[in-house]
């Protein structure tokens, strides 16, 4: 990755050498309920690729579907509709012997050196598990091969027999990675495996990760939260939002230039070192929605600073459309909380629950603004259904009249420049506005 | 580890390059077990017995008998003839006793022969632990050592191993233990004959053991009585006095300490085993698999269990299954079944817990088996805690056979119990024959204690974090 030519040689050479695709994967938690329960939806039909020898970086915050996506990918978890197909084989269905030959080609390394090293074996028991269970070749050759991947993740052949215990979360780091690399796998998911180790740590590792990609020629899932590791090692980065895949594409141009939305607001969330920088950072409003309700239209409509607004209301003035919005999030949030027991008996009684209230929250959104007197008639249709605590009721109204293509069609990945970029947003239709133009003129 | 080559080498090899620790420790190994080989082999004799008795037709028997009466010929150094304590005064010195010293200090001799005996295996297998620990293991260090040397500094727990390690020796060595045989004095008394020295005749005299024994019980009155470290009229010396058919106590203690363990131990390995291998399936599978594991055990945990215990002994009164054994047998299978839940129950925790760390994961990502996942990344880590709890319920089912037979249920006459000996001598408790019943309940005290105790030292030696304020789910409470 020294220079930009050999990554685009890189790049260009590995194109037509696909490892793993991935078609409309979805994996749902179904729980609890015998009837008709309400899944989590973790991964909520995500497609993608990645070619031989690429590292391909997997970003998004904590909950977005992006362990439950590498998991799925390895067989941890079931997926519930879609394709994963290794070198051509669709893996989702495999079983048997078939199972165990892909159990040795894909490989793991675990976030928590702590937890994935089984503390009462030593190390060299650690790493020659895998070898056993595939039976590689004789038990002295297996021994001498341990030792080989403990010199070569930078331990030494003598910690054969010592225990995790003995090791620093560095060193247990390597171990994992020593185990993983057992059995000569051609693909291996890395679940952020730095992020539990101290900074100057950290580095050592990912130069370790580098130069076993080089020498042994590895495909990396790199699966982390933080976006500077991610810009050192990966080649293309995926987003992530709520299960969905909202942006991928070659790493230096997505840091450079995000055209999603989401992107946008996940890159100004990195820490600036320098402090006389003068940056605006777009702060996303609210909580990300449940995932077991994700919205109808776009995953991030909820929280979108440049959604598309309906043709009516276009020319609205700014700060109304984001109480508007605010407003949205309020009832959407309210229909989310169980009401509670108290809540539950004062409605068969007929009495006014603690929950309704819209008389104090409209005026609190709305009273110090200059409100045109349709829209205040439209806010008060849905305060009267919230007020009767049908929530479902008042969300429908505004949706249908504030609801734009946001909050009713789904994006589709659209194309995005010339290096194979992908984005989940409506804006890169060609009659909408471009993203980064609107956040352009939303920070003017 | 000296040098990095050293990995490769097999045991054998690594004790071959440094022989003499190990040759010391062989060497007082085989003494210590060559002068008990006949024993040994003894068991091996009964075992085989046992085994043949249990199929039907008994095929072999008469060959198992011919080995059993070989094995008896094999002279061991702890035994009854080597110190033999039952001779008689013969108005000039003591016959037939150990350097014709009285029947008292023999039997007193040769009890602390035994436990000397005893104390010194353990104490060469502990030390052959050590010796391996430094001269030969590959590995440094292990997380178990941390747990062996935290137990050497929990005096509360060595304690109770060493009650226990009493209690055992006891069992083990119950026919070298008792100042008379369970045969003569206790099964057929009326086959055998014992000499004494009659003061009326200023002779020596033979009379049946089972005359004797009538002459000799402890009713209560002061002059039918025979009190701990006392001999009778016929010479016999009492170390623990009489019961109140005059059959000697010490006898039964120390046979009735034999079955006892063996109940307590037999059935809590197997219920263990059922808890553990459960436990193990319940952590894996989760879902449906603990759903109805949790409904058997909290169906079997809803009945009393001394009440299914008496029911299920009532119901099979004359039956084979009760005949087993005198009745353990039976009494075995009830309490695996009745005692599986509170184990399974105890490791689910634990094990649910094991279940959840990535290393499980890690496995399956590599292709690990089911059951090799349970074996070596579940077990391990489970199996101290069952290890805790069986420990601690133990005294609870001694506790509990002890309480059938007191109920004149459980065990059956005349194979000596404790429960059964205190119930005899409840009667008495306020009289001159006190030490009936008082024996053997302070024994099942202290060894309950000494289980309790043992317990505890090896939850503060697996897990030093361990909040040991609680005791509510780790009570050895069962009667």
């Amino acid at each position: 990755m020294s220079t930009t030519s050999t990554e685009e040689e890189r790049s260009t050479e590995a194109r037509g050498d696909t490892i793993l695709e991935v078609n409309d994967l979805k994996t749902y938690y179904e729980d609890g309920g015998f009837l008709g329960s309400n899944p989590v939806k973790a991964v909520d039909g995500v497609s993608f690729d990645i070619q031989r020898g690429e590292t391909l970086g997997l970003v998004g915050e904590s909950g977005c579907g992006k362990s439950t996506l590498g998991r799925t990918l390895m067989r941890l978890e079931e997926a519930t509709a879609g394709e994963v197909k290794l070198n051509g084989t669709d893996i989702t269905t495999l079983s048997g012997s078939d199972l165990k030959q892909f159990r040795k080609d894909v490989q793991m390394v675990f976030q928590d050196p702590d937890s994935s090293l089984n503390e009462r074996m030593t190390v060299g028991e650690i790493v020659r598990e895998p070898l056993d269970v595939h039976d590689w070749k004789t038990p002295s050759e297996r021994r001498e091969r341990v030792r080989e991947l403990l010199e070569t993740v930078g331990l030494q052949e003598q910690h054969y027999y010592r225990y995790p215990h003995q090791f620093s979360g560095g060193q247990r780091q390597r171990i994992g990675i020593a185990r993983a690399l057992a059995l000569e796998p051609e693909f291996i998911i890395l679940d952020e495996p730095v992020s539990a180790l101290d900074v100057s740590v950290q580095a050592k590792i990912l130069n370790l990760l580098e130069d076993l990609q080089n020498e042994f020629g590895l495909t990396y899932l790199f699966i982390a939260h933080d976006l500077a590791v991610v810009r050192h090692i990966c080649d293309r980065v995926a987003v992530m939002y709520l299960g969905n895949m909202m942006e991928i594409g070659p790493a230096d141009e997505m840091f450079d230039q995000p055209a999603n939305p989401y992107t946008h607001a996940l890159l100004s969330s990195i820490p600036e070192p320098d402090p006389t920088i003068e940056r605006d950072r777009i702060t996303l409003r609210g909580t990300p929605p449940s995932p077991r309700d994700p919205p109808a239209g776009c995953p991030f409509s909820t929280r979108c600073p440049v959604k598309i607004r309906p043709s009516a209301y276009r020319d609205m003035d700014t700060d109304l459309w984001e109480r508007i919005e605010v407003f949205r999030e309020v009832l959407r949030e309210r229909s989310r909380a169980d009401p509670s027991l108290s809540d539950r008996v004062r409605k068969l009684l007929g009495r006014e629950s603690h929950r309704a209230g819209m008389d104090e929250i409209i005026p609190e959104l709305f009273g110090e603004l200059d409100v045109p007197s349709d829209v205040m008639s439209h806010i008060r249709e849905a305060a009267d259904y919230a007020e009767n605590d049908d929530e479902d009721a008042a969300r429908a109204y505004l949706r249908e009249e504030f609801g734009s293509v946001c909050d009713h069609e789904r994006p589709d990945q659209l194309s995005v420049g010339n290096r194979g970029r992908l984005s989940l947003c409506h804006r890169h239709e060609p009659e909408y506005e471009e993203p980064a133009a609107v956040f352009e003129t939303l920070v003017q | 580890m000296s040098t990095t080559t050293e990995t490769e080498i097999p045991l054998r090899q690594r004790v071959a390059e440094n022989p003499q620790p190990a040759l010391i420790w062989a060497a007082v190994g085989a003494v210590l077990i060559g002068v008990e080989l006949g024993a040994i082999l003894q068991v091996v004799g009964a075992v085989a017995g046992v085994v043949v008795n249990l199929i039907p037709g008994d095929p072999g028997a008469s060959a198992v008998q011919s080995l059993q009466a070989a094995f008896d010929a094999i002279p061991t150094l702890v035994s009854r003839d080597v110190i033999p304590n039952q001779g008689y005064w013969d108005g000039t010195g003591y016959e037939n006793t150990f350097l014709g010293l009285s029947p008292a200090v023999a039997w007193a001799i040769r009890v602390v022969f035994v436990y000397a005996y005893a104390f010194a295996v353990l104490a060469w297998a502990w030390n052959g632990y050590k010796r391996f620990r430094r001269h030969y293991r590959r590995v440094d260090w292990t997380p178990r050592d941390d747990v062996v040397n935290r137990f050497r500094g929990h005096s509360w727990g060595k304690f109770g191993l060493i009650i226990v390690i009493t209690f055992v020796v006891m069992a083990v060595f119950a026919p070298a233990l008792g100042p008379t045989t369970m045969e003569q004095n206790i099964l057929q008394p009326y086959d055998y004959e014992v000499s004494y020295w009659s003061e009326d005749t200023q002779s020596v005299e033979t009379v049946l053991v089972g005359e004797a024994n009538l002459g000799s019980g402890s009713q209560g009155a002061g002059d039918e009585n025979v009190a701990p470290m006392t001999y009778d009229d016929f010479g016999r010396f009492h170390p623990f006095g009489t019961a109140t058919n005059g059959k000697d106590l010490f006898t039964q203690v120390v046979f009735g300490a034999r079955i006892s363990l063996t109940i307590a131990v037999v059935a809590m390995g197997i219920a263990g085993l059922i808890g553990l291998g459960l436990a193990m399936i319940t952590a894996y599978y989760k879902g449906l698999a603990d759903l109805a594991t949790v409904l058997v055990s909290d169906s079997i945990q809803a009945l009393p269990v001394i009440m299914v215990l008496i029911l299920m002994l009532v119901i099979f009164q004359n039956t084979w299954v009760r005949e087993l054994y005198d009745g353990a047998v039976l009494i075995i299978l009830i309490f695996s079944i009745v005692y599986w839940p509170f184990i399974w129950r105890s490791i689910r925790g634990p094990a649910l817990q094991v279940s959840e760390q990535d290393w499980i994961d890690a496995a399956k990502s590599f292709g690990q088996t089911p059951t090799q996942v349970m074996r070596k990344h579940m077990a391990p880590y489970v199996f101290s805690y069952m290890l805790i709890y069986a420990s601690l319920s133990l005294g609870g089912i001694i506790i509990s056979v002890a309480g059938l037979s007191y109920l004149g249920l459980g065990i059956t006459a005349p194979t000596p119990e404790w429960g059964r000996l205190i119930a005899n001598g409840q009667q008495y408790v306020a009289s001159p024959s006190w030490h009936i019943s008082l024996v053997p309940g302070l024994l099942i005290t202290l060894v309950v204690t000494g289980l309790n105790a043992f317990g505890d030292g090896i939850r503060d030696a697996i897990d030093p974090q361990a909040d040991t304020g609680d005791e509510a789910a780790a009570t050895g409470g069962g009667a």
